[in-house]
């Protein structure tokens, strides 16, 4: 378990920038996720914090360590630090064990122990009769067990995975987050996991942080990153969300897209916002209730879900609803919605390159 | 019901065709039995025979029959029996032949072949005589035989005045038909063929008999003249039925695709010029006199001249090897994986020396290190105050040839290990970094394993090149004495028959031992490569040198100076020198002359026209067929489609001088192909060798190309023919246009083969620069050495412009 800290993190390659100016920590034996679209910077902060780059400028230390910064820098060898790639990386002339095994030698540990703790972490990944295969023998999702083997069995403090499952088929992928948890809970290891996939980011992380061109957008657990995004980019990036241009007066605000119609708002804000409105925040109601009024354009049935397009004004609005919806509605019937719950941020003309920027 | 009566049908043609070969081959059979039992030992014989004989019918029935008719019957009586009694004279045969047709025609033959001699120019004069001229001539002829006293006419005077008796009546005779034979040329030529192989008065008799029975038919005449030629068609023909049955038979559908003759065609070019030369070979190594013994083989050990060649190459090959891997490794990773300063500039500066003529490299070390003028050795002689005594180095000797074969063939192993390295996922090196090992570590604990396959691979490679070579050791080895495998093999070959045995000998060791370590790199090691799954492309991580870099920098461009820099410069600067023994600065040393004259010459301008074309007709001919062979081997799942690229591998794989013996072997008519000697069997000796290279080039390209690219154009409307000229051919072009050239440019230079297989009229330019090498002068060498460079460099700096720099060697 180590404190990880990162004292206004520079890193720039010639002119661009990759990343710039974060300054956060990461708690002991937390589970920390970087997201964030490609070329994010994500990476390059993983790999910063893994010893293969050198920050341009400020500080990164473990605990009270400087391990890089000024004209300090340890090298990736002596970090002790446990890491899984993309590619698994798994050497493909050792075997299953002799891969698990090789931080261990390293560490030039007696041959006896070096064997039961092998033993011991196989056993733990379910590899154990894998041990005396080559990995080309093995499926992807067996050799990215024994990249993690490798990157736990010297019980690092610290566990770096890069997008370890983005080669994984869907099932795979799911089953597998759920056992990196588990060994996170029983390793008890502080994580840094990085991924451009916001489900694994929810699912897994005690925070996130949001990464954009090298900045961090907003760092918080997976609920306030979701409910409380600070910027409509964090607010799109995670789930899904429409925005419409409002003004707003009297705690209310107008959204001529919306032919004009109001949403109530609770807040102070006052003049040109944005607001965004989550599909699923976003509920049919009787004839008489709600406060948004338009008509109900098409239904894809997904099963779990309704999503619909109902028009309301010249736009047209997403909404998801339960799968159950479908068989009460029609097409072309006109609906009323009320709103459960809305984003609102200030309009400083960023947004549109904001959203670009994500697609 | 239609399926199987197609499939039927097309078994029958199968078993027409394969009926229609064994035809041949029995016609050939019947052909040269026929042939032998005439006594002549092959078809061309009996081609001239043939040729001869059509000759005296036409001559008899046009000329003599009516010259004889304006005769009155006593004349003409006794004409027969001067004829008659002649004839007899000629063929040993006794008189009374009441055939008066058989008789002139057989006396017409015997003549051609012998009988009173007549100088060619006065042959010439009498059959030049016009119509008219002749028709008074010869029946003049005819009566001055019958009459001794008769005046003879204008034309016969010089030759016969001074004659009498038989011998007047013999020269008339030879007068006449001189007069009345065609002049053609070409018969000319056959018989002065009939004359050489007719041996004896048997088989001018027979002969004599053959031509005047006119019994050679124009079928039988094809039958035996050209009976090898029969035989070889008619089992190319069973062999390819029988292959394309069990093609067939393999993809379970009978039915026929033209695109198998394409793959046949290709299959018995190779079969033809490859298999049956190497398969000769090994024939005569194992049965010398057509029954099993090792005698041939035998003489490798007991015969000290080959035990010394085998052990010198083995030696030096290994040597080699080792040497350039271990140059070849650490400059494959300084290149490849660090931020050594111009990494990009030392890569193709090691790559291109490997378009280089081995022979140029071994003339520029040659000059270097000249135990006595060496360029090297005077510097070193007056830095370390040595005097005048020769050395210290010596490139006439083992560690000479050595370190000449090394600077030569390290670019082999760095390209495959560079190759290799750039293959490498680096998170594998990351992952060991992070594992605790330090980057050094990680080079031998990962790396170096990884790399291992590969590294053998190119080791191997280096391994049999330097064994293969001939241009380094002909050069050096043989004014030291260091004789190796290659030398000895030309040296025996130019032995003709009497050396033939020891070089079979040494060509089936050095083959053997090249095919095992083919074998052993391709199947063995193919295995152990480890593809390695790369997920994101990254560029690999490169190691900071940081103090290091400029040291190492500086050791990489000392090296680069010294392998390539250095002999270029040399080969140059003695180009341009009067007394190669002086500096080029040294008073009225300079001269451009070198150049002049050898770039004047017109035995230059022949050998360099003869290279040119020789590159060009194979380039051209090897790329079709690389194209053509890799979109069937790429785009479809026809049966026995990898056939060819086998052949191709094997051809590729055999050392150039055994590829040479072997077509020596083979083509000279006694297999039914006679190019012995013309400009074909050089071609196609190139072709053989180095098909490889186009074959791999579009290979790689073409797998690059998705077969979905070509779909969608068929899918927009267009036909096969339109998207291979839009989508496919455009895609691919730049790897063609490579190809090409590397097919062009080894056969440009070529050396081992053409030694071995030219004639006065095909030498080429890189035997004519051997040859000035040895006989004429060094610095006009230099001078057309250099040019050769300077054109290779030409010809890379053209490729990359055309390709767009994707390519370049």
């Amino acid at each position: 378990m180590v404190k990880v800290t990162l004292k206004h993190i520079v890193k720039s390659f010639g002119d661009s920038v990759v990343v710039r100016d974060v300054d956060e920590e990461i708690r002991e034996g937390e589970f920390v996720t970087l997201l964030g679209p490609s070329g994010c910077g994500k990476t390059t902060m993983l790999r910063m914090i893994a010893g293969f780059e050198k920050p341009t400028s400020g500080e990164i230390w473990f605990d009270d360590r400087l391990i890089a910064g000024g004209k300090t820098f340890v090298p990736p060898e002596k970090r002790e630090i446990g890491m899984v790639f993309q590619s698994y990386a798994v050497w493909p002339h050792m075997t299953v064990f002799d891969n698990t095994a090789y931080p261990l030698t390293l560490r030039k540990m007696p041959k006896e122990e070096i064997r039961t703790r092998v033993e011991k972490v196989l056993e733990q990944m379910h590899l154990s009769k894998y041990a005396e295969r080559l990995p080309g023998q093995l499926s992807g999702g067996q050799q990215q067990r024994v990249a993690l083997a490798r990157a736990l069995v010297a019980e690092p403090k610290l566990l770096l995975l890069d997008e370890p499952l983005s080669n994984l088929d869907a099932k795979l992928r799911e089953s597998m987050r759920f056992e990196i948890k588990r060994l996170q809970r029983a390793f008890g290891i502080t994580v840094i996991y990085v991924t451009h996939d916001q489900t694994e980011a929810m699912a897994m992380s005690d925070r996130i942080f949001v990464l954009n061109r090298g900045g961090l957008q907003q760092a918080g657990t997976p609920e306030e990153i979701y409910d409380h995004p600070v910027n409509p980019f964090v607010a799109d990036f995670l789930g899904k969300v429409d925005f419409f241009r409002g003004e707003a007066e009297n705690g209310k605000i107008r959204l001529p897209e919306l032919g004009g119609q109001y949403v109530p708002c609770t807040g102070t804000e006052t003049g040109k916002v944005y607001v965004g409105i989550r599909p699923e925040n976003l509920i049919f109601t009787e004839e008489s209730g709600g406060t948004l009024s338009g008509t109900l354009e098409t239904q894809y049935y997904l099963g779990d879900v309704d999503d619909c397009r109902v028009r309301i004004g010249d736009t047209l609005v997403r909404v998801i609803t339960d799968g159950y919806a479908y068989k009460k509605m029609k097409d072309g019937q006109n609906v009323r919605l009320s709103v459960r719950d809305l984003m609102v941020f200030e309009d400083d003309g960023s947004l549109e390159e904001t959203l670009r920027i994500k697609t | 019901m239609r399926r199987i009566s197609a499939a039927l049908t097309v078994k029958l043609c199968l078993a027409a065709l394969l009926f229609a070969g064994a035809a041949l081959v029995f016609l050939g059979f019947w052909g040269k039995g026929i042939c032998e039992r005439s006594g002549f030992s092959d078809g061309n014989s009996f081609h001239a025979v043939y040729q001869v004989s059509r000759d005296a019918d036409r001559t008899w029935s046009d000329r003599i029959f009516p010259a004889l008719k304006l005769l009155s019957e006593k004349e003409q009586e006794t004409l027969n029996q001067v004829c008659g009694s002649l004839l007899s004279e000629e063929t040993g045969e006794p008189a009374g032949m009441e055939d008066q047709e058989f008789q002139y025609k057989a006396l017409f033959t015997a003549y051609l072949l012998g009988g009173p001699k007549l100088a060619a120019s006065e042959r010439k004069k009498i059959a030049g005589l016009d119509e008219e001229e002749g028709e008074r001539l010869r029946p003049e002829l005819l009566r001055c035989i019958t009459e001794e006293e008769r005046e003879l006419p204008e034309a016969a005077r010089t030759n016969a005045e001074s004659l009498s008796g038989q011998e007047r009546q013999a020269m008339l005779f030879q007068l006449f038909f001189a007069s009345a034979g065609s002049a053609a040329p070409d018969l000319t030529g056959h018989v002065n063929q009939l004359k050489k192989s007719v041996r004896g008065r048997d088989q001018q008799l027979q002969a004599v008999r053959m031509a005047a029975e006119g019994e050679v038919g124009g079928f039988s005449r094809f039958f035996i003249g050209s009976s090898r030629t029969v035989i070889l068609l008619g089992i190319l023909l069973i062999l390819d039925v029988l292959l394309l049955a069990l093609m067939m038979a393999a993809s379970r559908t009978w039915s026929f695709d033209i695109k198998w003759v394409l793959i046949l065609l290709i299959i018995d070019f190779l079969l033809v010029f490859l298999v049956l030369p190497l398969a000769r070979m090994l024939y005569g190594a194992f049965f010398p006199e057509g029954s099993f013994s090792l005698s041939t083989m035998k003489r490798l050990v007991t015969y000290p001249l080959n035990l010394e060649a085998v052990k010198n190459t083995v030696i030096v090959s290994l040597a080699t090897m080792v040497m350039g891997t271990a140059i070849a490794f650490p400059l494959a990773f300084l290149i490849g994986r660090t931020n050594l300063y111009g990494r990009k500039f030392f890569r193709s500066l090691f790559v291109i020396s490997y378009m280089v003529p081995p022979y140029v490299g071994a003339m520029a070390w040659l000059r270097l290190m000249n135990p006595n003028v060496g360029e090297i050795n005077l510097w070193l002689r007056r830095l370390f105050g040595l005097g005048d005594a020769p050395g210290p180095l010596n490139v006439y000797s083992i560690p000479g040839m050595i370190w000449v074969l090394t600077t030569f063939y390290f670019p082999y192993a760095f390209i495959t290990i560079s190759r290799a390295m750039e293959k490498m996922d680096p998170t594998l090196e990351d992952a060991s970094r992070v594992s605790g090992a330090s980057p050094l570590k990680t080079v031998f604990r990962i790396d170096l394993p990884l790399m291992l396959p590969s590294l053998l691979a190119g080791a191997l490679l280096v391994f049999v090149s330097a064994a293969s070579c001939y241009g380094i050791p002909s050069i050096i080895g043989k004014p030291g004495n260091v004789n190796t495998i290659t030398t000895r093999i030309v040296e025996y070959t130019a032995l003709g028959q009497k050396g033939l045995q020891d070089a079979t000998a040494l060509s089936v060791f050095l083959m053997v031992m090249a095919l095992i370590v083919l074998l052993i790199s391709d199947v063995v090691l193919a295995k152990r490569q480890y593809i390695t799954v790369s997920g994101k492309s990254v560029t690999p991580a490169l190691v900071h040198l940081r103090s290091w870099r400029k040291p190492l920098t500086v050791l990489v461009a000392l090296f680069a100076v010294l392998v390539t820099a250095l002999p270029f410069a040399t080969i140059l600067l003695t180009s341009f020198k009067t007394d190669v023994g002086k500096s080029v600065l040294a008073d009225g040393n300079f001269t451009t002359a070198n150049w002049t004259t050898v770039f004047s010459g017109s035995e230059t301008i022949h050998c360099l026209k003869n290279s040119l074309l020789y590159g060009f007709a194979a380039a051209t001919a090897g790329i079709l067929i690389s194209v053509i062979m890799n979109y069937l081997k790429q785009r479809t799942v026809l049966k026995g489609r990898a056939i060819p690229s086998f052949l191709i591998t094997l051809g590729s794989g055999t050392p150039s001088v055994v590829i040479a013996l072997g077509l020596i072997m083979t083509m000279r008519g006694n297999y039914g192909i006679n190019i012995y000697g013309t400009a074909h069997i050089m071609i196609i000796a190139y072709m053989v060798k180095y098909l490889m290279m186009g074959m791999r080039t579009v290979s790689s390209s073409m797998s690059q190309v998705h077969a979905s690219l070509e779909e969608c154009s068929q899918i927009s409307g267009a036909g096969w023919l339109r998207t291979m000229l839009r989508i496919t051919g455009p895609l691919i072009f730049p790897s063609i246009a490579a190809g090409w050239f590397l097919i062009f440019i080894p056969s440009f230079y070529e050396l081992s083969m053409t030694t071995l297989l030219y004639s006065g009229t095909t030498k080429t330019i890189g035997f004519q620069l051997y040859e000035y090498w040895t006989f004429t002068s060094q610095p006009m060498s230099c001078a057309m050495a250099a040019g050769i460079l300077l054109f290779i460099l030409l010809l890379n700096f053209l490729l990359s412009r055309m390709t767009k720099g994707r390519f370049s060697i």
